[in-house]
This record gives C-alpha cells, sequence and structure tokens, in this order.
C-alpha cells in the first residue's frame, strides 16, 4: 500500500514537472527568440551606391565623399549616411570608409601626412589606411569601388566585396 | 551543486520548511477534483499574458503612424513573433472562459459563502479588469477591426446618466479617436490594469491560504 502511495506521489511530482518545463520552455523559448533575433536578423546589407560622377573627382588625391542610401530598418522604411575618402588613380580606386576602427567616429583627412586623423582619441592612419598611432586595432575599411558609366559606385558592405 | 546553492539560501532566508509545510504538504479537503484547478489555470494564463506581452513591448509603439505597421513587423518580419502574438492572442480567450468556469465552479459548490465572501467580491473584481485588459487591448493594433470596436465600446458609457458624456470622452480623450486614444490605452492595457491586478490578486490568494478551500459537496 505505502509503496504505491509514494509511486503515485511521485509520478504526479514528476508529471507536474514535466507539463510545467514543457509551457515555461515553450513560451520562454517564443520569448527569448523574439526578443533575441534581431541581434542575429537584423544585418546591414552591403549594397552598390551611385556615389558621384567621376568628372566631380579630383585625381590622385582623396575626395570626401557623403553617400546616402535606403535602409529598411525594422518597420520604417530609413535612410543611412555614411562617409567615405575616395582617390582615383588611373585604373585604382580606393575607397576607404571614415569610420575610426576604434569607436566609430568619423576620421579627417590630414594634410600634413597625407593620412587620416581622428578627431576622437587622436588615433592615425597612413594615406593607405592602414593604423599608424593611438587607439585603433586596424586599418580603415576598404570599400569596393567601381567605375560605371562614368559614376563611381561603392558598395556599403563593411567588408571588401 | 543545486542542492548545496538552496541549502545556503536557507540558512539566510529560512524557507524550506514553510515551503514544504504551506505549498507541497499542504492540507486539501478529501474529494478535491479537476474543477478546482481552474482559477490556478486563469492565473497560469495571466503569467502567460504577461510574459508574451512584455516581449511584444519591445517592439510595439503606441502611436498611429507607427502601432499597425510594428504588430505587422511583431507578426510577419520577427522571429517566433507569430507563435508570441498568437499565444497572447489564444491567453486572452482563453482566459475569459476559465474566468467563468471558475466562478461557475465556486457558484455551484457554494464555495462564496461566510467567511469567503471578500474572495467572491475580489474576484468579480478581477473580471471586471480582466474585461477591461480586453477592451484596451483590442484597440492597440490599430486595424480597422479596432478602431470600429473600439469605436462602439467607448460609445456604451455615453448612455450613463449624467457622467456618461464625460466617461466617454475621458476613454477617448477628447472628442475623437485618435492618438490620445492609443496611447491612453496603452498605458492602461500595460502599466495600470497589471498593477491593480496583481494587488487584487494577492489578495485573492492570501485569502485562500488564510481560510483554505472551501470543502466541496
Amino acid at each position: 500500500m505505502s509503496d504505491q502511495g509514494v509511486s503515485r506521489r511521485k509520478f504526479l511530482i514528476a508529471g507536474l514537472g514535466v507539463i510545467s518545463g514543457a509551457i515555461a520552455l515553450g513560451v520562454g523559448g517564443a520569448a527569448v527568440t523574439s526578443i533575441g533575433a534581431p541581434a542575429m536578423t537584423n544585418k546591414r546589407e552591403g549594397k552598390w551606391v551611385e556615389a558621384c560622377n567621376c568628372t566631380d573627382l579630383k585625381a590622385g588625391e582623396f575626395n570626401q565623399l557623403s553617400i546616402t542610401y535606403d535602409a529598411k530598418d525594422a518597420w520604417l522604411d530609413g535612410k543611412i549616411k555614411q562617409l567615405v575618402y575616395v582617390k582615383v588613380a588611373g585604373d585604382d580606386i580606393l575607397a576607404l570608409s571614415a569610420t575610426c576602427a576604434h569607436l566609430g567616429c568619423n576620421v579627417n583627412y590630414d594634410e600634413q601626412t597625407g593620412g587620416f586623423k581622428c578627431p576622437c582619441h587622436s588615433g592615425a592612419y597612413d594615406a593607405t589606411g592602414k593604423n599608424i598611432s593611438g587607439p585603433p586595432p586596424r586599418p580603415l575599411t576598404r570599400l569596393a569601388a567601381k567605375i560605371e558609366d562614368g559614376k563611381l559606385k561603392i558598395n556599403t558592405a563593411t567588408k571588401e566585396a | 551543486m543545486f542542492a548545496r546553492i538552496v541549502d545556503a539560501l536557507d540558512t539566510r532566508f529560512t524557507f524550506k520548511e514553510s515551503f514544504q509545510k504551506n505549498v507541497l504538504d499542504h492540507p486539501v479537503p478529501p474529494r478535491v477534483n479537476f474543477t478546482f484547478c481552474f482559477g490556478g489555470i486563469t492565473f497560469l494564463l495571466y503569467v502567460l499574458l504577461a510574459v508574451t506581452g512584455i516581449t511584444m513591448l519591445f517592439y510595439y509603439v503606441p502611436s498611429v503612424d507607427h502601432a499597425f505597421n510594428t504588430v505587422e513587423y511583431i507578426t510577419f518580419d520577427l522571429p517566433a513573433g507569430n507563435l508570441v502574438r498568437a499565444i497572447h492572442h489564444w491567453s486572452a480567450n482563453l482566459m475569459i472562459v476559465f474566468i467563468f468556469v471558475h466562478m461557475l465552479r465556486v457558484y455551484v459548490y457554494g464555495a462564496y459563502k461566510n467567511p469567503r465572501e471578500l474572495n467572491w467580491i475580489t474576484g468579480v473584481l478581477l473580471f471586471g479588469i480582466v474585461l477591461g485588459f480586453g477592451f484596451t487591448g483590442y484597440l492597440l493594433p490599430w486595424d480597422q477591426k479596432a478602431y470600429w470596436a473600439t469605436k462602439v465600446g467607448v460609445l456604451m458609457p455615453e448612455s450613463l446618466p449624467i457622467v456618461g458624456g464625460f466617461v466617454t470622452k475621458f476613454l477617448m480623450g477628447g472628442d475623437n479617436i485618435g492618438a490620445l486614444t492609443l496611447s491612453r490605452f496603452f498605458a492602461l492595457h500595460v502599466a495600470v490594469l497589471p498593477i491593480i491586478t496583481v494587488v487584487f490578486l494577492v489578495g485573492h490568494f492570501l485569502m485562500i491560504r488564510r481560510l483554505g478551500i472551501a470543502r466541496p459537496l
């Protein structure tokens, strides 16, 4: 008799635990997925953006360009503005994102060195975008760029495409 | 490992014995059956509504130019968002059903009688609050159904004597259903009503603890 009593009690407790656990896992899982998902899925996409007419560019030196492009921001149709430095020398196009590799300020062109200097923490880069002094841990991001029909197009992907 | 953490906490808070006595080994009258679960199920649904509601609070924007778009985003773009919203929807509907059968059970068993009158009274107030949840929540998606249902709902109190006109204007936040209606329904739905509900629930539950559940027939 007592054996039966114990096993029934244990069975009920275990059953209660399983049902509670299933509900908690189901609802908790859905909630955690919903709240956490944008960190994985809400990515900024790289796309080709028309930056300017090539005739406007000064050859052989850095041109500061501001490119604006449409970007979906969850339920909003937003725009992203991005600063880039472009140097065209013959067939070579060097397009550098102006976003400092340290904490994301926009770097300025430095006429004295021909490189770039960040106004926030004095990070410095040379003319190829390589980090030469200060806190930046890596070079400025090189963006893919091409000239089509006399227009300069820049790919907004953070990595070189 | 887990047992050691529990023991360490127990030496500080001494909760183990009273938890064992009051929850796990809590005596209940004989012949208690599954109909005594309906109140607990209603509370479980309230917890589910709170969890899924807080989840949607991460995305929902209570303004007339974004409300519908954010609900659309939750439903169609957000991973598991549709599931979260569906659980919220069905828990809300089932809550009304389970409150009804809970009240029916309490009525048939005469469990509302002395000394449990106040349980019945707080319960009826809670039922009213839940209907308030339903009414305010229905507007939030800001679609045609929400708008016109609210239009019908806010005009009902207008037929009250003397105060009717004011009640309607108070609910709408003026003469129109618009930005102010949406934001005040939102505030009621996610802040005011939940807090009032918890206050009454604590009373409702504490009285059950003190008085025990009524003996079955």
